[in-house]
């Protein structure tokens, strides 16, 4: 595993492209996560123009909740995509320079190809994750100080969840890579649909009159993006009369939990069946 | 015996086209396999599936007498189709990942790199590569940690002359380590060339097999003229070895049924009294015999 692994770091070690797009994605998941509480008052800003009574000014780098609004913005479509266009990339360049073939011929097995695969992805998936903690922490210290360590230990279960929904995004994006085996239709597809066909779906879902349960939250995108699924922003819960959640729960993290396996093993049974 | 690898009866169909028909072939150890045939004979389809990249529809193959797994691929170097390497990395670079998977030590690519002459230009990017240099490559990662095999489909394909003598060199060269190559060619001259066995193929099933001197054997014929060309007739149909003739305006085009020297037809005419105006050798082309031995099976 080890050797899969030492392989895979070798192939990215160098690519310009990787370190261009993965910079770009710390860079605007920072500016993000830094701008969000601006954004958010901007908008309370405006509505209080027409409020007889003011809503306060919110704040969201606060323990513990800072917790829930970091892992919340980091994980919305718009910034998740990202790290997916990344991993596409990585998996449809093999078939492109055909070297999935070639590593094949020399000796690989195609499940070690896949475990290869799905290593990188489970580092990129930790390594996002450390990173956001580590950032959420900083802020949170600078915004609220560090006096007590039970508001710092909240953060676990957003944390895992946020890793969780990372993990099933870069998995759907690795499902998609090995079916279409093509750099620009997986992007555009996997682009298209969870940026757009899936928030029709999701609306069309959502409307009350039709469905009663929360099917909407069974879509995978939705699935994996909606393990923090609001910000703890009270304001929100005022407006929009949405019952804001707790916590993260078990039945949230299994949804994009079931998605990936299930995706993982129909790759796995196409690649061993399919010619390469 | 040393049985590299055992093809039985494969077969492999892409929707309409029958690519390999009931394939059977076995390369013993030390061998220069040859596998013949013009475009779209099947060649490459029985490579990807002995390298375990297309799966056949019918029959089976095993590699060293044990059934295919990683294992053994690993103790087999390939080039097949095109060079496929990762663009963006050096040359050595991507020898080290081919080293990483076939478990071996860095140690052996200078070695091979400077085989190939690609030694100076090991740290370039492999897209700066020439196509002659990206072949040669690709042929480097094939020798990378003494393969027992080395399968090389269309070595040569798409290079400039001097490309191909240094490649038919270089495997000649490897050839002479004891490597056991399989090599497919639609070239007759390359695996004649090259080859000590060899397998003739024509839209997938195969045609002949056996030692190289044997199934390219040339019949030659000799072109024969003489003042009474009647008589020359008469004369030369009684010599053991003449097979048939055919006139050829004042000439006599006469084919035997195994090689003849021209000085030995002299003297056996000149015995009987027959005094040629005319002698000279004709050599079929290779690519003429080669279009004949398709012809008469299929």
């Amino acid at each position: 595993m080890i050797k899969l692994l030492k392989i895979e770091i070798k192939k990215i070690l160098t690519y310009k492209i990787f370190w261009i797009l993965f910079g770009l994605y710390f860079f605007f998941l920072a500016c993000g996560i830094l701008l969000a509480e601006f954004m958010i008052n901007n908008m309370v800003d405006d509505m209080n123009r027409h409020m007889p009574i003011p809503f306060p000014h919110i704040t969201i780098y606060y323990f513990p909740d800072i917790w829930q609004n970091l892992t919340f913005f980091a994980s919305i479509r718009f910034v998740l995509i990202f790290p997916a266009i990344i991993i596409m990339i990585l998996i449809t360049n093999e078939f492109t320079f055909k070297t999935i073939r070639q590593n094949i011929i020399n000796g690989m097995s195609k499940a070690e190809f896949l475990a290869s695969k799905l290593q990188i992805i489970l580092i990129i998936a930790i390594f996002i994750t450390v990173v956001l903690a580590i950032g959420t922490f900083i802020i949170g210290v600078s915004h609220s100080g560090f006096n007590d360590m039970a508001l710092v230990s909240k953060g676990i279960p957003f944390i895992v969840g946020f890793f969780i929904s990372v993990l099933a995004f870069l998995i759907y994006a690795f499902f998609l890579a090995f079916m279409l085996r093509n750099t620009g239709l997986s992007i555009a597809i996997f682009t298209l649909y969870s940026l757009i066909i899936e928030p029709i779906i999701n609306g069309f879902l959502r409307s009350p009159f039709i469905f009663k349960n929360k099917i909407y939250s069974y879509l995978p995108i939705n699935g994996a993006i909606s393990v923090t699924e609001y910000p703890a922003i009270p304001i929100l819960k005022k407006v929009t009369g949405i019952e804001l959640q707790g916590g993260v729960t078990i039945t949230d993290c299994l949804i994009p939990i079931i998605y990936s396996v299930v995706m993982i093993g129909i790759v796995y049974w196409v690649i061993a069946k399919k010619d390469l | 015996m040393n049985t590299v690898l055992a093809i039985q009866s494969l077969s492999k169909r892409y929707g309409k086209i029958q690519a390999v028909n009931d394939l059977s072939i076995e390369v013993m150890k030390g061998q220069v396999f040859g596998l013949l045939g013009p475009n779209g004979s099947g060649k490459t389809t029985t490579l990807s599936i002995i390298l375990d990249l297309v799966k056949p529809n019918k029959g089976s193959f095993s590699w060293f007498d044990s059934p295919p797994n990683k294992e053994s691929r690993k103790r087999i170097g390939s080039v097949i189709e095109s060079p496929n390497f990762f663009p963006y990395l050096s040359a050595f670079t991507n020898l080290q990942i081919v080293a990483d998977i076939k478990d071996q030590t860095y140690g052996d690519i200078d070695r091979v790199l400077k085989l190939t002459g690609l030694f100076e230009r090991r740290n370039s990017k492999f897209k700066t590569y020439s196509f002659g240099m990206k072949q040669r490559l690709a042929i480097a990662s094939a020798l990378l940690g003494n393969p027992e095999v080395l399968i090389l489909d269309e070595p040569t394909n798409g290079l400039d002359p001097q490309g191909i003598a240094q490649v038919r060199e270089l495997i000649i060269k490897v050839a002479g380590f004891g490597i056991t190559i399989i090599l497919a060619s639609h070239l007759l001259d390359e695996v004649q060339k090259i080859c000590s066995h060899v397998a003739v193929l024509n839209k997938g099933q195969k045609l002949f097999s056996g030692d190289v001197s044997k199934v390219l054997a040339i019949s030659d014929s000799l072109e024969l003229s003489s003042a009474n060309l009647e008589t020359l007739q008469r004369t030369i149909s009684t010599h053991s070895k003449f097979q048939s003739y055919t006139k050829n305006g004042m000439m006599l085009q006469v084919y035997f049924k195994e090689v003849v020297e021209p000085g030995e037809i002299n003297s056996f005419l000149s015995q009987q009294g027959i005094v040629l105006t005319h002698l000279s050798e004709r050599k079929r082309s290779l690519e003429q015999h080669f279009l004949e031995l398709l012809e008469d099976k299929s």
